[in-house]
């Protein structure tokens, strides 16, 4: 072993001769086929299910891919969305959360109480609504951890228990509209940001992901580990720039991208650090892939399992609260319907697993835009809400089909 | 009389005891009255039948399970180990018979969960490169330690495993049936291992079937049968003996002699084989 160390031309990492190791642009392709084979679907699914849903929508109705309508898309992608970040995080650990919808909609009649009825600050009823929220996450996580109650049934019991709690506060009038002229009204209905502002902030982003890129290949050759290819990441960064730029501009034709969007995305990328570089994320993938593991490791499962349950509660009323400024009133109907599905659908579509131990919180950020363009592309046909039922629960369907069936393959592939 | 000196009681002062140390799982008693000493630089050898309880043994040191009543003392100090946190401040690694890995996360993950540097921005090269030292020292044949543990072999992820109690610097290591999946040259490395980390002045409690690899390593063996004590044997008693002891096909009766001679002249005698 020490005769490894000293005959060092080759890297740590490429000792077993049994590897091949990808180089290039050729085994990068390579190495991709191989990992849709085995099951590692990634985001292929939802990238192929998006163009396929643009084409039949864009075909149907030309309105469907206008900037304006885009536009929507993102303001109403960004409340569900944010719900559905929380769902990533409670997947992960291999729970479920079914309450998010009516917390959400607890959450808005919060705001529309505290803030209209009781003239309450603004900033003051979102704390208490966020507040009320993590309250919830922890009663189920105590549930959950103390009296070993399955989340399925907690989370459906304090679905319930959120909604009549929301109706309670309404009282009679059942809905309370929110000052037109409020900047949280604002947030969800017109701030956009300036043209310039969204340019340079994708700029940004690709300058980041090439500077992050290059210092970790460079920390890697000083280590003696292979580096990945600088060219490769340049190449990466390069092609973030040019496609994000152009939907940029395209947006920028009418009204541009909104901040509520530009708020989703920060949680989103704040998230998938939080998940992919952090000691608790760690944790969260080891709880969801073997309990018993992590447990053994020395890892406090239980505080994992709550901070994933209080996460998610409290994401799902900050959802809410988004949405009420989105619909400018807090209403009985909020968070009811297809709130909770479109939620859990986004996060598994994805690629999210139901099975725990896999996700990323990138899947809310590319699921809840399939999820919205559907309904978009619905309520452009003008379909009965009935079909529009009918069809989401058919993706939803399967979305969870292929899920369990990748998860298969991966199994007899050794990447379970 | 060379045997003699190897046998002389360790230098070593008492790592860990056990005194009277039961597991009841429901009506099954798995383990009754159980007495255990390791010292410092001494590698115990537990042996016995299947179900003999030396795995519930160990989960009960690794804070897996509690114990139903005994005392532990590690360190001079007696203990309460509440989880498996408690065993592994103590300076108690573990590895498991089922090996307790996460399938999902990819070796380095494995190796260091629970214990990753920079909890705030983790520093995978840093991890990444004495994983590759950590499986080097143990001749592991892995190929990329970027793959998740599902796709390894039944011997690799021992491997793993191993290497991952290594690396917290553990005051005492055990093993259970840590060579049961290895290869020739793997076992080979694992026993090597055995006797570097004794002789570092650890306590090692070695769990096999292998007698050969126990003989090879052990200082001791400690016999178990249905739960309890039954007998301790150095690495040059018989087989017949030590077989009868696993088996209790001699009524005992091998064994009982064999400790009351070691009691009357404790570091002489035994090689009558
Ligand atoms: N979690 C548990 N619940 C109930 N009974 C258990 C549990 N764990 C072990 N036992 C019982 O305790 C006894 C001892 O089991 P243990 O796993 O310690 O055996 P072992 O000596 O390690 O055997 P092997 O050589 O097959 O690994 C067995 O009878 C087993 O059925
Ligand atoms: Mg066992």
């Amino acid at each position: 072993m020490t005769g490894n160390a000293e005959s060092r031309p080759t890297a740590l990492d490429r000792a077993d001769s049994r590897v091949r190791h990808d180089a290039g642009m050729s085994g990068a392709v390579r190495g991709f086929i191989d990992r849709i084979r085995s099951g590692d679907l990634g985001s292929l699914p939802v990238v192929v299910g998006l163009v396929v849903i643009c084409t039949v929508f864009q075909s149907l109705n030309p309105v469907f891919l206008s900037s304006r309508n885009l536009v929507d898309l993102l303001f109403d992608s960004s409340t569900v969305g944010v719900i559905s970040l929380g769902i990533v995080s409670i997947l992960i650990v291999g729970e479920i959360d079914l309450s998010v919808g009516s917390v959400s909609g607890l959450a808005s009649a919060i705001i529309g109480v505290l803030w209209v009825n009781t003239g309450w600050p603004v900033g003051l009823a979102i704390v208490v609504a966020l507040v009320a929220g993590c309250v919830i996450g922890l009663i189920y996580s105590a549930l959950f951890n103390r009296l070993g109650m399955p989340s399925f049934v907690s989370t459906l019991a304090g679905l319930l228990a959120a909604l009549g709690l929301q109706l309670y506060l309404l009282g009679a009038t059942g809905s309370i509209n929110l000052p037109y002229d409020s900047p949280l009204v604002d947030l969800g209905q017109n701030w956009i940001m300036p043209h310039l502002v969204a340019y340079a902030l994708v700029l940004l982003a690709g300058i980041g992901i090439f500077i992050t890129g290059s210092r970790r290949a460079a920390q890697r050759r000083a280590a003696g580990l292979t580096p990945p290819a600088i060219a490769g990441i340049l190449a990466r960064a390069a092609a973030f720039v040019v496609v994000v730029e152009f939907v940029v501009w395209y947006l920028n034709q009418d009204r541009g991208v909104p901040w509520m969007f530009g708020l989703f995305v920060g949680l989103v990328v704040g998230m998938d650090y939080a998940l992919t570089r952090t000691k608790w994320g760690r944790s969260m993938l080891a709880v969801g892939g073997n309990r018993e593991a992590a447990r053994r490791a020395g890892i406090n499962v239980r505080r994992i399992y709550q901070s994933a349950f209080a996460l998610c509660a409290t994401l799902a009323a900050l959802g809410g609260v988004l949405s009420a400024a989105r619909l400018a009133s807090a209403s009985q109907q909020a968070g009811t319907g297809d709130v909770n599905l479109n939620a859990i659908a986004a996060a598994v579509i994805g690629g999210t697993s139901l099975f725990g131990g896999r996700g990323s919180a990138y899947s809310a950020l590319l699921g809840i835009v399939v999820i919205q363009a559907i309904a978009s592309g619905l309520t452009l046909l003008d379909l009965s809400s009935s079909l529009r039922y009918m069809i989401t629960g058919g993706v939803l369907a399967i979305a969870v089909i292929v899920d369990s069936l990748a998860r298969r393959s991966r199994v007899s592939h050794g990447r379970a | 009389m060379t045997d003699a000196t190897e046998r002389m009681p360790p230098a070593g002062e008492i790592v860990l005891s056990l005194r009277k140390v039961c597991k009841q799982f429901g009506a099954v008693s798995a383990l009754t009255d159980v007495d255990l000493d390791v010292h410092a630089g001494e590698v115990v050898a537990l042996v016995g039948d299947n179900g003999a309880g030396k795995s519930t043994l160990v989960k009960v040191l690794a804070g897996v399970h509690t114990p139903t009543s005994g005392t532990v003392t590690f360190g001079g100090r007696q203990v309460t180990l509440n989880g498996p946190n408690d065993a592994l401040s103590l300076g108690i690694a573990t590895v498991f018979q089922d090996l307790a890995l996460c399938e999902n996360l990819d070796v380095v993950a494995n190796i260091y969960l629970g214990e990753e540097l920079g909890p705030f921005a983790l520093d995978e090269v840093a991890m990444e490169v004495r994983t590759w030292q950590l499986l080097g020292e143990l001749s592991a044949r892995i190929p990329s330690v970027r793959e998740p543990i599902a796709s390894l072999s039944g011997g690799q992820r021992q491997t793993v495993a191993i290497a991952r109690a290594l690396l917290r610097d553990p005051k005492l290591i055990m093993l259970d049936e840590p060579t049961a999946a290895l290869g020739v040259a793997q076992t080979a490395e694992v026993l090597n291992l055995i006797e570097r980390v004794r002789d570092k002045g650890l306590g090692v409690i070695m769990i096999s079937h292998n007698m050969e690899d126990v003989r090879a390593v052990a200082d001791r063996i400690v016999v178990l049968r249905l739960g309890r004590n039954n007998g301790i044997f150095y690495p040059d008693s018989s087989n017949e003996e030590l077989v009868s002891a696993i088996t209790g096909a001699s009524d005992n009766a091998v064994s009982r002699r064999h400790e009351r001679r070691h009691v009357q002249r404790p570091n002489s005698g035994g090689g009558t084989s």
